[in-house]
C-alpha cells in the first residue's frame, strides 16, 4: 500500500515539476552600520551626530524577483509558497522578538527561496515592496506573510514596505524616543484611509533594486540601513511629523533619507540605492 | 459549516479514533464560532479544544461564585458583561474588598490575544490565567488558595454540574483545576465583537452606520499625526494579535509615559522580565468596546476618553525615558478631539452588551449568585 502510494506520487511528481526549472536560494543578511544586526546589540556613530541606536525592528518585503543573464535578459524567480512567501511576495525578517524587538516575532527569514528556468545567471533584480495589486487589500484576512499587524499601514497606505526601527541609547534631552524608517507607498488616492485606491499610488515607493554581478552560491545582500541614514540625525525630529522618516511628504525628515533608497520625493531626485550592497 | 470548522470537527473525530477514547460527543458538538465572514478564526491550544459543551458550562464556572474563597466572587465581580467585560472601577476588588493594583481588562475577542495579562509576558493561556484570580494572593481575588477541594466538592454536589461536566469531559467529568480551567478558557474565547457600528460600515458596506463624525474621526485615527494607528492596528486595534493557520504571534508593549516612574505596585513587564527597558511597558489594549470601559490605562487612572487624548496629545502624561517612539505628541482642535471620540464610540458592539449566549446562567436565589459581589 505504502509502496504503491510512493511509485504514484513518483509518476506523478514529472508531470507537476517543470521539468527544465532549477533551484534558486539567495541569502540575505542585515546589518546597521557594518555590523550584524541583533535585537541584543547597540550600533554606534549612526546619522550626522554619531548616535548609538538599538534596534527594535528590521523586516522588509521583497517581490518580483528575477534573476539576470549575461546578455541583460530576466528569468522570473518562482517563490516556493511557505509562510514567509506567498504569491510572489517575500518577507525578509531579521527580528527573532527578543531584547529590544520584543514587540516582533521570533521566526527568522533571511533567504528568498524558489525555482528559475535552467540557465546561467550573473545576476539578480527583485523590488523592495509589495506589488500594487496585493498591497491595499484586507490585511485582516490575508494570507501569510501578509497578515502581520506590524507591517500595514492601512488599506490606502498599503504595508510598511521596509521596516526599520532605531531607537538612540543617547536621545537628545527633547527628542524623538526613536528614529522610524518606514517605507511605502503615498498619494494614494481612495474614499478614506481604510479604503482601498483604485488606480496605483502617486508615489509608489517600490525600490527596484538589482545587481548585474551577484552569484548566490557565494554571495550575500547585505541590507544596511546606515547609509541610507548618513545625512540624517537620529536625536532629532522635526515637530508634528512622524518620529524618523515614513516616506510622507510632509516630513523635511525624509528629505536626505529618500533619495538613498533611490526614490524621488517631492522635487529631490532619486539618487543610487544605498540600503542593498552585494557582498 | 464553514471548511476551517469542519477541519476542527474531523481533527476532534480524528484525536479521539487515535486515542481509541470516547469523543464522540465532542465532536458531535464541535463548536463554531458566530463570526462575520471576514473574520478569521482564533487559535485554540491542543489541550483544550471548543465544544458547545464546554462553552456553556464555562458560563456556569463565570458567573458562580462558589469558585472564591467565601462564595462572594465570581469572574464576572470584575468582568461584567455590559460594560464589555471590565467593572467600571479603576482597580478591580476582590475578596474581602481588596483592592488590587491594575483595571479590569475586557474579555471581548480575547482568543486572539496572545498574552493574557496587563505586563506578564508569560501569561500564553486564558487556562493558565484563570489559576491567577483564583489562586493569587498578592493582590487577593478570589481567594480559593488552599481551598480548591473544598471548593470542587461543593461543586460536585450541584445537579446542574454533575451532568454538565459529564457532557463537557467525558474522561474527566468532575470539577477539578484541569477542567475548571479549560471549561473557564473556552467559555471566554466564545467572547467574540464584530458587530459595532464600525464594522457594519468598513465591512457591511452599511455606508450610514456611521455618523459623520465618527467617520471625521476614523481618518484623524488612522493619520499620522495622531499615530494612533501604529499601536491601535489591525482588527482588534492592538498590535496583539494571534490566528488560525498564522504562524505569527505577534504581541506589543509599550510605555507610553504615563509616569516619570513607574509605582511599585504596577512598574510594567519589567516585574517579570527584570530588564530595565521593560520598566513601564504594558500590553496595548483593544480599542473594540473602548466606550463601555472606562476608566482607562493598566491602573484606571485616567476617568474618561477626553483625558486619555490629552494624556497622548502631550505625548504622555509625565513622559518616562522608555516611552514608546511612537508617542510623539500632537495639538488637535476640540472639534477634532469630539470626532475621534464618536470614531471609538462607533467601536462599540451592543450585542456582546446584552447577548444571552455570554449572560448569567443562574436563577436570582441560587447559592452560585445569591452573596455574589457586583461591580
Amino acid at each position: 500500500m505504502k509502496l504503491a502510494l510512493q511509485a504514484a506520487l513518483a509518476a506523478l511528481l514529472p508531470a507537476t515539476a517543470a521539468f527544465a526549472d532549477q533551484d534558486v536560494k539567495i541569502n540575505f543578511a542585515a546589518e546597521i552600520g557594518g555590523h550584524p544586526f541583533a535585537c541584543d546589540a547597540t550600533f554606534t556613530d549612526i546619522g550626522t551626530t554619531g548616535a548609538a541606536v538599538r534596534g527594535t525592528d528590521f523586516r522588509l518585503y521583497v517581490s518580483d524577483v528575477a534573476m539576470i543573464a549575461a546578455d541583460g535578459t530576466r528569468s522570473p524567480v518562482t517563490l516556493a509558497e511557505s509562510a514567509f512567501q506567498h504569491d510572489g511576495v517575500a518577507l525578509l525578517d531579521f527580528e527573532d522578538g527578543s531584547a529590544a524587538c520584543a514587540n516582533g516575532t521570533a521566526p527568522l527569514n533571511t533567504q528568498l527561496a524558489g525555482t528559475v528556468a535552467e540557465g546561467s545567471y550573473t545576476g539578480v533584480a527583485f523590488n523592495v515592496g509589495v506589488p500594487f495589486e496585493m498591497n491595499h487589500g484586507d490585511p485582516t484576512t490575508a494570507p501569510t506573510p501578509l497578515n502581520l499587524t506590524s507591517m500595514f499601514w492601512n488599506w490606502r497606505g498599503g504595508y510598511k514596505f521596509v521596516r526599520i526601527d532605531m531607537v538612540p541609547t543617547d536621545k537628545a534631552e527633547s527628542g524623538p524616543k526613536g528614529w522610524f524608517l518606514h517605507l511605502g507607498s503615498t498619494m494614494c488616492k481612495s474614499g478614506g484611509k481604510t479604503n482601498a485606491p483604485c488606480s496605483p499610488c502617486q508615489n509608489p515607493n517600490l525600490m527596484a533594486v538589482s545587481f548585474d554581478g551577484f552569484d548566490p552560491a557565494k554571495q550575500t545582500l547585505v541590507i544596511d540601513p546606515a547609509p541610507v541614514v548618513a545625512e540624517a540625525d537620529m536625536r532629532s525630529n522635526t515637530p508634528q511629523t512622524s518620529p524618523g522618516c515614513m516616506s510622507f511628504l510632509n516630513d523635511p525628515d525624509c528629505d536626505t533619507v529618500m533619495t538613498k533608497l533611490g526614490l524621488p520625493f517631492k522635487d529631490i531626485a532619486a539618487g543610487e540605492q544605498q540600503l542593498i550592497a552585494v557582498r | 459549516m464553514r471548511s476551517a470548522a469542519r477541519g476542527a470537527a474531523v481533527s476532534v473525530i480524528l484525536s479521539g479514533l487515535l486515542s481509541g477514547a470516547g469523543f464522540a460527543l465532542d465532536a458531535a458538538e464541535a463548536y463554531d464560532w458566530p463570526l462575520p465572514d471576514w473574520m478569521p478564526r482564533p487559535s485554540v491550544p491542543e489541550d483544550n479544544p471548543m465544544s458547545a459543551a464546554k462553552v456553556e458550562l464555562g458560563r456556569y464556572l463565570f458567573y458562580d461564585a462558589r469558585l472564591s474563597g467565601d462564595g462572594t466572587v465570581a469572574c464576572t465581580s470584575c468582568h461584567d458583561q455590559g460594560r464589555a467585560f471590565t467593572d467600571g472601577r479603576q482597580v478591580a476588588v476582590g475578596i474581602h474588598g481588596t483592592h488590587g493594583k491594575l483595571n479590569a481588562p475586557s474579555l471581548a475577542n480575547v482568543a486572539y490575544l496572545p498574552v493574557n495579562s496587563w505586563a506578564n509576558p508569560h501569561m500564553t493561556s486564558l487556562e493558565f490565567q484563570a489559576l491567577v484570580p483564583l489562586f493569587g494572593e498578592a493582590p487577593d481575588e478570589m481567594g480559593a488558595t488552599g481551598q480548591e477541594a473544598r471548593i470542587f466538592a461543593t461543586l460536585a454536589e450541584d445537579p446542574y454540574y454533575a451532568q454538565a461536566f459529564a457532557q463537557a469531559f467525558p474522561q474527566q467529568p468532575r470539577p477539578e483545576l484541569f477542567t475548571v480551567t479549560r471549561a473557564l478558557g473556552a467559555f471566554q474565547r466564545s467572547l467574540m465583537s464584530f458587530d459595532s457600528a464600525y464594522d457594519r460600515f468598513k465591512y457591511g458596506g452599511e455606508l450610514d452606520a456611521l455618523s459623520d463624525a465618527a467617520k471625521r474621526g476614523e481618518q484623524l485615527f488612522f493619520d499620522h499625526r495622531f499615530e494612533c494607528y501604529h499601536c491601535h492596528q489591525g482588527v482588534l486595534f492592538t498590535d496583539n494579535f494571534k490566528r488560525e493557520g498564522s504562524p505569527w504571534v505577534e504581541t506589543g508593549f509599550h510605555n507610553t509615559g504615563l509616569y516619570a516612574d513607574y509605582p511599585v505596585s504596577a512598574p510594567g513587564r519589567i516585574e517579570f522580565t527584570a530588564e530595565p527597558g521593560d520598566a513601564g511597558l504594558f500590553r496595548t489594549p483593544s480599542l473594540r468596546n473602548v466606550a463601555v470601559t472606562a476608566p482607562y490605562m493598566h491602573d484606571g487612572s485616567i476617568p474618561d476618553l477626553r483625558g486619555v487624548l490629552a494624556h497622548y496629545a502631550k505625548g504622555g502624561r509625565e513622559g518616562h525615558s522608555n516611552q514608546d517612539g511612537m508617542i510623539v505628541g500632537f495639538t488637535a482642535t476640540e472639534a477634532e478631539i469630539a470626532d475621534l471620540i464618536a470614531f471609538l464610540e462607533s467601536l462599540t458592539d451592543e450585542r456582546l452588551l446584552t447577548n444571552p449566549d455570554h449572560a448569567d446562567p443562574w436563577p436570582k436565589d441560587h447559592p452560585a449568585r445569591i452573596k455574589r459581589a457586583e461591580p
